[in-house]
């Protein structure tokens, strides 16, 4: 299992109905992308880091591991706006560019910490059955239903036989490394069609009509979750534009 | 490389997602219709899904000496088509925000109109015209998986820099400046996905010729083999 997934399996809000969390996560995400970077981002950064580390209870250490994947990408990305073409001398550091690389930077490391926030407590096994309906149709909730349930098996059959062919001295050379590529790219498909066609067979011994039907925990949607999350994005955005001000 | 989470400004985002839900309806109708009449297919279509999570999944030697991941697009065009490709994209790209903090749910219109919807459409265009031209196999899997991870970062360069225009040279200069960003890593890895690609077809029609058959893919060329053995 995947370590955001495995997190969120065990975390304290995992009972909680997905549209609780979603109001906060996406909330706080949304706010980052909408609010001016600083103070508004910020703002959202902090409250982040405090959701998921106080009330949440993310491990820090499983946050960080997590967490350093996108902001990876973010300095990344910032890096190329330092930077300007074109000019008396050709390449050069951009005018203002290490003030929007820092804006950008805020903005999409805080927008990535409000999608952790749902990702960390919300498993996928809770998110998808509960997809029909918010309208999305049937068919491609099953199909994204089995992908979700195959890609762990499959991960797992994947990392298998790359120790057995590191064992056989499969990484050894490159030629070899490519050979042991292809050959694990190869044994995903076919185990993926191999399990897929023994499930038809399996589900057609059941009865199966189509409609992949799978138990959800029976939660609700908590009035005074969703107020209180309502109230911390209000006062993000209050503070937001009242410490605009002092900052502009 | 996806664009990550929060990285373009509000008004880009939503462009995007536009750009792409006509793709994506389109994929979802088609799917749904397969569905319908072909109930078993659910389950071949969710394993081909988790194949392309697992095919991104994979780190592959670049030429530079650096790591990184094939993208599927091409592969994945050529054997399940470019609308079914736009929809199991955009699940894979969701499970990737959500599972893997890789990607983003704002950036999720701009990620899947690049390796959605212009990869597998270039792609299969480039592979449907090499067999057509009577390439064999084998090089028109590899054209098909070079140039859609290629034409996946193009599309990335055209979407940073249209949302980050250099403040001397504009557009034009942003993209020169994200193209040979992407040009320098992306050239080699494009060739390394062509080659892991042809491998793994290779070895598939070792092994699972018939599968393969039943979604379209033979070997051979035009005019040795029959036109009716040319894939689609």
């Amino acid at each position: 299992m995947l370590s955001i997934d495995a997190a969120a399996h065990s975390s304290r809000w995992r009972r909680r109905h997905p549209v609780d969390k979603a109001v906060l996560g996406f909330g706080l995400t949304l706010l980052a992308v909408v609010l001016p970077p600083w103070p508004g981002a910020a703002l959202v950064l902090v409250a982040a880091l405090a959701v998921l580390l106080g009330p949440a209870r993310v491990p820090a250490g499983r946050l960080w591991r997590a967490y350093r994947v996108p902001l990876g990408f973010c300095l990344t990305g910032a890096v190329a706006v330092l930077v300007r073409v074109g000019g008396p001398d050709a390449v050069g550091l951009a005018p203002g560019g290490a003030a929007r690389a820092g804006e950008l930077l805020l903005r999409s490391s805080a927008a990535s910490l409000g999608v952790l926030v749902f990702a960390f407590t919300t498993p996928m096994s809770d998110l998808l059955p509960r997809l029909v309906r918010a309208g999305v149709p049937a068919a491609v909730v099953d199909v994204a239903v089995v992908t979700y349930r195959m890609a762990f098996l499959l991960l797992d059959a994947v990392r298998r036989v790359r120790q057995a062919q590191a064992a056989r001295l499969g990484h050894t050379t490159r030629t070899a490394v490519w050979r042991s590529l292809g050959g694990l790219g190869a044994t995903a498909f076919t185990r993926a069609f191999d399990r897929a066609g023994r499930l038809q067979s399996g589900l057609a011994g059941r009865g199966y009509d189509g409609t992949l039907r799978v138990l959800v925990p029976p939660t609700r949607v908590s009035g005074g979750f969703v107020g209180g999350s309502l109230a911390v994005l209000a006062v993000i955005v209050v503070l937001s534009t009242v410490l605009e001000g002092p900052w502009s | 490389m996806h664009i990550a989470e929060g990285f373009l400004p509000p008004a880009h985002a939503i462009a995007w997602v536009a750009a792409s839900a006509p793709f994506v309806v389109h994929g979802v109708r088609q799917l749904t219709r397969e569905v319908r009449e072909h109930p078993e297919s659910t389950l071949l279509l969710g394993a081909s899904g988790a194949f392309m999570f697992v095919l991104s999944a994979l780190k592959l030697p670049s030429v530079t000496g650096s790591c990184s991941h094939p993208t599927g697009s091409g592969l994945g065009a050529v054997l399940f088509r470019p609308p079914v490709m736009a929809v199991l994209g955009t699940v894979t790209l969701l499970f990737q925000a959500l599972l893997l903090a890789h990607g983003g749910l704002t950036t999720l219109g701009a990620n899947v109109f690049s390796m959605a919807v212009v990869g597998p459409w270039a792609g299969y265009g480039v592979y449907r015209l090499a067999r057509g031209l009577g390439a064999r196999l084998e090089v028109a899997v590899f054209c098909a998986a070079f140039v859609a991870d290629l034409g996946t970062y193009c599309v990335t360069s055209v979407q940073l820099a249209l949302a980050f225009p250099d403040p001397v040279s504009g557009f034009l200069g942003a993209l020169g400046k994200f193209g040979s960003i992407f040009a320098v890593t992306q050239v080699p890895l494009a060739v390394s996905e062509g080659l892991l690609t042809v491998l793994v077809v290779r070895l598939l029609l070792q092994s699972n010729a018939g599968e393969l058959a039943r979604l379209g893919l033979r070997a051979g060329v035009r005019g040795k083999a029959g036109a009716g053995a040319v894939a689609r």
